[in-house]
């Protein structure tokens, strides 16, 4: 059942294989590297899909092997994981003592010992298989989880559920979970049950349609009005362009809220599951806090132990000995503002990349994952693409077309401000930039764009540019539809020969449903060269929602096989961290995209790009 | 007995006073010599000895280092770490072969371990799709080049996959490479300062910044062949390499 089995070295060359089948899995296997290996994704589970394929692989970090078992993915095999670690040890066995140098250049016969391992592992998982089902030990049951008090049984008390019951006649349907009942209500349930099924529909008929009577008699009906929705009836109102506000009537004036912010702001009312998060990773942060001093203390005498060991050095590390390591690690990158989440799997990758080296001569355990991190973060932040805009922008330029770069992202992370920045480093370069203000939400969107416009252009005059205004806006004012406003903005870009067409949408939260849908309706319509996700330095955990749901809006709500997802990421107010740059490596990480461009200030020149060095360099100090 | 004493505790006050510091002085003046010779030599033989092999992704790196030091033609995937190895060729001695892999991500970084010691650099590319990736292709080379600790190296652009019928030819690929060189140069030069820019490796201008761009202009020698690593033939590589070890 196993379709192909590798086993190749980290160089890319494959040592033996098991050619069962005619067909290449090569690009399964390339597409498994690039994948997971070198996005530094090895996490516990080692598993990846592709097409109806699924590889699961193992890393040998002595030899600096990869094993990989491709498999057909509606086949659940429950045996590799045994199989390949048996794979491992027969290998090593056999062909362990070869020196590096020849190592590359002998025959590796394994078929004979594949065969017996994989018959073995086929064996073992079905007799695994057929074997029954151990009975639960009593600590394991759900008996010994009771305390004694929940479990007795007052007739006496009162129950109050009952009084609920009789109060409310006219909600029992809807009700799905039902209070405990005593002998008479059950008899009473079942006596209507019963009446129920002998006259089947009717009677639920007649009490639903009772209810919703009900419900809309109360209520005479009224038409909704959605805040975010409208057509262009509403234009009129909310055009703010034309500077004359005593013409605009306020037909939707929502007069019940005045009077009610009247004397103190009252304070914010957070959930009670917010606060005992909030409190739960509070005390965890003191607990980690208390006990990181004990920690060190531990680990400074653990250190010199370890370093005195490492001297001898020829130990093989295990996942015991990187763990503490690893957590000083993960604190460390939890403080300079890593998502935790990040942080957790990178170190999981780390130790999974590390598991089984030997430990040289005068290097300590503490150097070595250090060293591994940095590699694993230089890997991460290092694009996986060539970026280079305005080669890409001339090629276009070249072809006729105009290169359009959309802007996306939540409130106010400095979408429109970083646009201007962009603009002006384009025009600065000599190309014809147009600004299409495709935020029809925000008030004073479109007049923010307009200044920048004006400036830009009196910084670049015509007159220095073959009579040809630099910048221009594409405005309809507030309250249109976005998709057609940048599809009309390209279109006039193309005819009038307009080199980059820079998109600006309004910013939205990640779980707003419909803002999200009607943003992949811009993307797919208008079929961008870039669509580029604007992030704050300052973001932490939250760095991970918002790119995880922002992708996956993108994906689910585009009809095409192929969706266009965020392909760069800018991030923003990079000169308010310090160095707590760790925002960096959580949006990398996620989407895989490199960091395009990075803001560091408010005026036109503080536009820069990454430096994978001093970030890292940073992080790790 | 004490006049015995005196004698020796006499002769051991000569021998302290008399100590002639001529010879001291004489031996560790060898001695510093000595060791300045080793290390002067160390260095010496510790300079740029070593091939590079680089290009993109599937352009044949691998195969042709397999090809190259063991005579095989494995199938090979996608590298995630170098290959290292040592090539003898005829009755020279032996240099250092590395094979840095293509994949964007550790390209650089690997890279920049073994690029002050190279002496020459291989750049691998596939004949087939290099009109498609031409602009990968040229600023893979352009960072290659622009490199500061490269100027010293020869380079050798390696055509590969002459097997294919749709192979490009090296003038061809000559020809392409100058003109995309060209407008790489210039986008480089505009392109935006990084955060917290470090001076140590200020990129070099390639060219004559007035004129076109021209393989001729630049400080490395660089060469164009053919060659397909399926078919064994690997002659112009070898016979480059014997040249210039």
């Amino acid at each position: 059942m196993l379709d192909f089995v590798v086993i190749f070295t980290k160089g890319g060359v494959v040592l033996w294989n098991s050619q069962t089948s005619g067909i290449n899995f090569s690009s399964c296997i390339n597409s498994l590297i690039r994948g997971v290996i070198l996005e530094d994704r090895n996490t516990e589970s080692k598993y990846f899909e592709e097409d109806h394929l699924a590889v699961q692989f193992k890393l040998d970090n002595e030899l600096d092997l990869v094993y990989a078992a491709v498999f057909q993915k509606v086949i659940k095999l429950n045996y590799l994981d045994a199989f390949l670690a048996d794979m491992q040890f027969a290998f090593k066995e056999k062909f362990g003592s070869i020196p590096a140098l020849e190592r590359l250049g002998s025959e590796y016969d394994f078929d004979g010992e594949f065969r017996s391992v994989l018959s073995a592992a086929e064996e073992a998982s079905s007799k695994q298989v057929k074997a029954p089902k151990a009975m639960r030990s009593y600590n394991e049951s759900q008996k010994s989880k009771k305390t004694v008090a929940s479990m007795i049984q007052d007739d006496k008390k009162p129950v109050e559920k009952r009084v609920n019951i009789q109060e409310s006649p006219t909600q029992p349907k809807s009700q799905p979970s039902s209070p405990p009942l005593t002998k008479q209500d059950i008899i009473q349930e079942n006596r209507r049950k019963l009446r129920e099924k002998l006259t089947p529909t009717k009677k639920a008929a007649d009490t639903k349609s009772a209810a919703k009577q009900g419900a809309s008699e109360k209520a005479g009906k009224k038409p909704r009005v959605w805040d975010l929705g409208g057509n262009s009836k509403d234009a009129v109102l909310l055009d703010r362009s034309k500077d004359s506000p005593e013409d605009v009537q306020y037909q939707s004036i929502s007069n019940e809220l005045v009077g009610t912010m009247q004397g103190v702001i009252p304070d914010l009312d957070v959930e009670s599951e917010d606060d005992v998060d909030s409190e739960e990773a509070s005390s965890e942060e003191d607990n980690g806090s208390s006990q990181s001093p004990a920690l060190k203390k531990n680990k400074r005498g653990g250190g010199l132990v370890s370093y005195f060991r490492g001297i001898v050095g020829g130990k093989t590390m295990s996942l015991a000995d990187l763990q503490p390591a690893l957590e000083k690690m993960r604190d460390h990158l939890i403080s300079k503002n890593v998502a935790s989440e990040i942080a957790v799997k990178l170190c999981d990758s780390v130790a999974t990349s590390l598991e089984g080296k030997q430990v040289g001569t005068f290097d300590s355990v503490a150097s070595l994952v250090k060293e591994a991190l940095t590699q694993s973060l230089v890997r991460i932040l290092s694009p996986k693409r060539r970026i280079d805009i305005i080669r890409d922008a001339l090629e276009c330029k070249r072809n006729g077309k105009p290169y359009t770069i959309i802007f996306c992202g939540v409130n106010g992370v400095g979408k429109s401000t970083n646009l201007a920045k962009i603009c002006f480093w384009l025009i600065e370069n000599d190309f014809n930039v147009l600004i299409a203000a495709c935020d029809t939400f925000r008030a004073g969107a479109v007049e923010q764009l307009r200044t920048h416009t004006r400036h830009l252009n009196a910084l670049h005059p015509p007159a220095n540019h073959n009579n040809r205004t630099m910048v221009q806006l594409y405005e309809k004012g507030y309250g249109k539809d976005a998709a057609g406003i940048a599809m009309e903005a390209i279109k006039f870009a193309h005819e009038t020969k307009v080199d980059v067409v820079l998109v600006d949408t309004a910013g939205r939260m990640q779980d707003n449903e419909p803002l999200m849908r009607s943003l992949s309706k811009l993307i797919k319509v208008n079929n961008p060269d870039l669509v580029l996700f604007v992030g704050e330095a300052l973001v932490g955990n939250e760095a991970v929602d918002q790119l995880v749901k922002f992708n996956q809006s993108l994906a689910d709500y585009s009809s095409n096989e192929n969706p266009h997802i965020i392909d760069g990421i800018v991030l923003t107010k990079f000169d308010t961290i310090d160095d707590k740059v760790g925002a960096a490596i959580s949006m990398t990480y996620i989407t895989g995209q490199p960091i395009v461009f990075v803001g560091t200030g408010q005026t036109y020149a503080d536009l820069k790009a990454i430096n994978v060095n001093a970030v890292v360099n940073s992080l790790m100090k | 007995m004490d006049k015995l004493n005196e004698n020796v505790r006499e002769k051991k006050h000569i021998k302290l006073g008399e100590i002639d510091s001529g010879p001291i002085l004489v031996a560790l003046l060898l001695g510093f010599i000595a060791v300045a010779i080793f290390v002067i030599l160390r260095r010496r033989s510790a300079g740029r000895r070593d091939f590079l092999l680089t290009g993109l992704c599937e352009s044949g790196k691998s195969a042709i280092f397999m090809q190259l030091l063991h005579g095989k033609l494995p199938e090979t995937f996608t590298s995630i770490k170098e290959n290292v190895g040592d090539y003898q060729a005829g009755g020279h001695s032996s240099v250092r072969l590395v094979d840095i892999p293509g994949h964007y991500r550790v390209r650089d970084k690997c890279f920049d371990l073994y690029k002050h010691k190279a002496k020459g650099i291989v750049f691998v590319v596939d004949s087939v799709t290099v009109q498609k990736d031409i602009r990968d292709v040229a600023d893979t080379l352009y960072t290659i080049l622009a490199d500061s600790a490269t100027q010293p190296c020869s380079v050798l652009v390696l055509c590969n996959k002459q097997d294919q019928t749709t192979a490009k030819s090296a003038q061809v690929i000559k020809s392409l490479l100058e003109k995309e060189l060209h407008t790489v140069r210039d986008t480089r030069s505009r392109k935006l300062q990084s955060v917290g820019d470090d001076d140590v490796n200020k990129p070099v201008t390639l060219g004559k910044p007035g004129r076109d761009f021209e393989f001729a202009h630049i400080s490395q020698n660089i060469q164009f062949v053919e060659s397909s690593a399926k078919e064994k033939e690997l002659n112009t590589l070898t016979d480059w390499m014997g040249r210039l070890m």
